[in-house]
């Protein structure tokens, strides 16, 4: 038995966040309704931070909630909505009052552009945006000419995001975060997300002993020499769905969104479910156990 | 089968009529419930309407997860990705990394695509960006989404609109899928690999595009609906009367118990 120790990444929720300085470039996981490290969102919200530059793909309330808070002060991505929840309110206010810049990338460039950062290359040559007013407003897109054709292409700048947060099942003490078989989307590109950084920060449901992630290591997609901190989240994503594990909370997003199109309505929504409440363990109680029963998918990473 | 069609059935129907055998089928994501039921449930149906019918060896993609999904033993479908897809039956369990997407996107593997959109313009340009200004939106919206690789890279392009005056425009606000731009010669002019945008299909009517000047046209009308409603619900400035308007073929008595026994036998994906 070896007698130096692995370095302890799990930390709490708080700890974690303060991390995250404002003006940072961050990605958050997920897609739409799906896979959001909420809990990391909400105490990031508590911890005011400001002028965040969210580098994103297809983003639902993670952001919103976010826009809604004043934590952000730009958006990169191709998609901000809630899916069969209609809009994203709170984003399509703050762009329609200009409170914030919005820089649009079309879907599948949005996610190449981290394919491109974990890589380490410097651009994404592409040929699908002409004609589109995508390059017209976005001035990070540089028009070019291939020097091996001589055909025009759009250069498309890397995600290059300083903080990634992503929500795992399961992960242990040192940092290690592990999926389930039968990955899905959104979990594969979180998993490009996690390579396009060094300060990686993982939230799961559930912290497992060392020697379990040992027993399960060909689950073990994130290793813990990616990760700077890991924190045990249960239910993290709420009110997003965890895919395979709980739906999403089809009744408390139906009130999300009808309350965050009203400004004030909406400071009521923060003040109960965010401001409201002191911890992560706070937020479940206050989401009610019968509530987390009814979206509960047991099973589902079998 | 004595029962009139409804119209997402009609709709349904024209959408299989499209659609060849040995084709490649792309479906993505929506937003709200309304376009949920529009973009994503009638081609749906419509595409499996096709593989029971005419068309058994294409194949259809299912936005983020599956393949040839077996549609009547969905117990719901409320999410682009269920929570529970992995137990549902389909040929192939995908995931969207491109590099694993059985289908090869911008080498124009994929035949059909659906699309829609807040505005769609007679050059079947749709805008999914804003309404207005673009610095400072009347309405914002909810972003390009993947209509660029849509409208440049799959072979034809089905827009599936709800049918209102205003959604029908001159010109959109923002170009977010690529229609026929300007003209005729536009994506031969940008080196598309499709063809562009073949039909609109609405809850009252479809629309073609003229083959000489690429301008949207009235094609036929559902069932029951009236030209004078139609037209007056339809925006556009520019003349898009036909010689003569047909009726949409309603779905045959077959392809009707096809829909209501086989695909949706429990009324998940069609309300009727």
């Amino acid at each position: 038995m070896s007698v130096v120790q692995l370095k302890e990444k799990l930390c709490s929720l708080a700890e974690a966040a303060k991390l995250i300085k404002n003006g940072s470039r961050i990605t958050f996981g997920g897609f739409t309704i799906h896979n959001h490290p909420m809990a990391f969102i909400y105490e990031l919200i508590r911890q005011g931070v400001k002028d965040l530059t969210i580098v994103g793909f297809t983003n639902g309330n993670e952001v919103d909630i976010l826009v809604g808070a004043g934590c952000v002060k730009r958006i990169e991505t191709c998609y901000v909505g809630l899916e069969k929840f209609g809009v994203a309110p709170n984003f399509r206010r703050a762009v329609e009052k200009g409170e914030i810049e919005v820089v649009e990338y079309s879907e599948d460039l949005a996610i190449e552009r981290f394919q491109c950062s974990a890589r380490g290359d410097p651009f994404i040559p592409s040929r699908i945006l002409f004609g589109s007013d995508i390059p017209k407003y976005n001035r990070d897109i540089k028009e070019g000419v291939s020097p091996l054709d001589g055909g025009k292409y759009h250069a498309i700048p890397p995600a290059d995001p300083e903080w990634v947060i992503v929500h795992t099942p399961m992960g242990d003490r040192y940092g290690n975060a592990l999926y389930f078989p039968n990955m899905q989307l959104p979990m594969n590109w979180d998993l490009v997300m996690t390579r396009t950084t060094n300060k990686v920060i993982v939230t799961v449901e559930q912290i497992i002993d060392r020697e379990r992630v040992l027993r399960l290591s060909h689950l073990n997609m994130i290793p813990r020499f990616r990760n700077v901190a890991i924190v045990e989240a249960p239910y993290g994503a709420h009110p997003s769905s965890y895919l395979q594990l709980y739906n999403f909370d089809a009744e408390h997003l139906t009130m999300y969104a009808r309350l965050a199109r009203d400004p004030a309505e909406f400071k009521k929504y923060l003040d109960k479910y965010v401001y409201g409440v002191k911890s992560h363990l706070d937020y479940l109680k206050l989401i009610g156990v019968e509530n987390l029963m009814k979206i509960r998918h047991v099973g589902g990473g079998l | 089968m004595n029962e009139e069609p409804t119209v997402y059935e009609v709709m349904a129907a024209a959408v299989s009529h499209e659609l060849k055998d040995f084709e490649r089928w792309f479906l993505g994501l929506a937003t709200g419930e309304e376009t949920i039921l529009l973009l994503s449930h009638v081609p749906l149906v419509g595409m499996a309407l096709a593989q029971h019918t005419h068309a058994p060896n294409s194949v259809m993609s299912v936005a983020g997860w599956g393949l040839n999904p077996v549609l009547n033993e969905m117990p719901t479908l409320e999410s682009e990705i269920p929570t529970t897809t992995i137990h549902w039956r389909c040929e192939a369990h995908i995931t969207m990394s491109a590099p694993f997407h059985p289908f090869a996107t911008k080498r124009g593997d994929v035949d059909v695509g659906f699309a829609s959109a807040a505005h769609v313009d007679k050059y079947g340009n749709c805008n999914t960006v804003c309404i207005g200004d673009y610095h400072r939106p009347k309405i914002r919206l909810i972003g390009p989404v993947n209509q660029p690789l849509h409208f440049s890279c799959f072979g034809r392009e089905i827009i599936i609109m709800p049918h209102e005056k205003r959604n029908f425009v001159d010109r959109v606000d923002f170009i977010s899928g690529v229609g026929y731009l300007d003209g005729p010669e536009a994506r031969s002019r940008l080196g598309f690999l499709g063809s562009g945008p073949v039909m609109i299909l609405t809850d009252k009517a479809v629309f073609d595009f003229e083959p000489k000047t690429k301008l949207a046209r009235l094609k036929s009308l559902h069932p029951g609906v009236s030209l004078e409603d139609t037209r007056g619900n339809t925006g556009y400035v520019h003349n898009f009367m036909p010689e003569e308007v047909a009726i949409t073929p309603q779905p045959t008595p077959e392809e009707l118990r096809i829909i209501r026994e086989v695909i949706d036998p429990r009324g998940v994906l069609l309300p009727r």
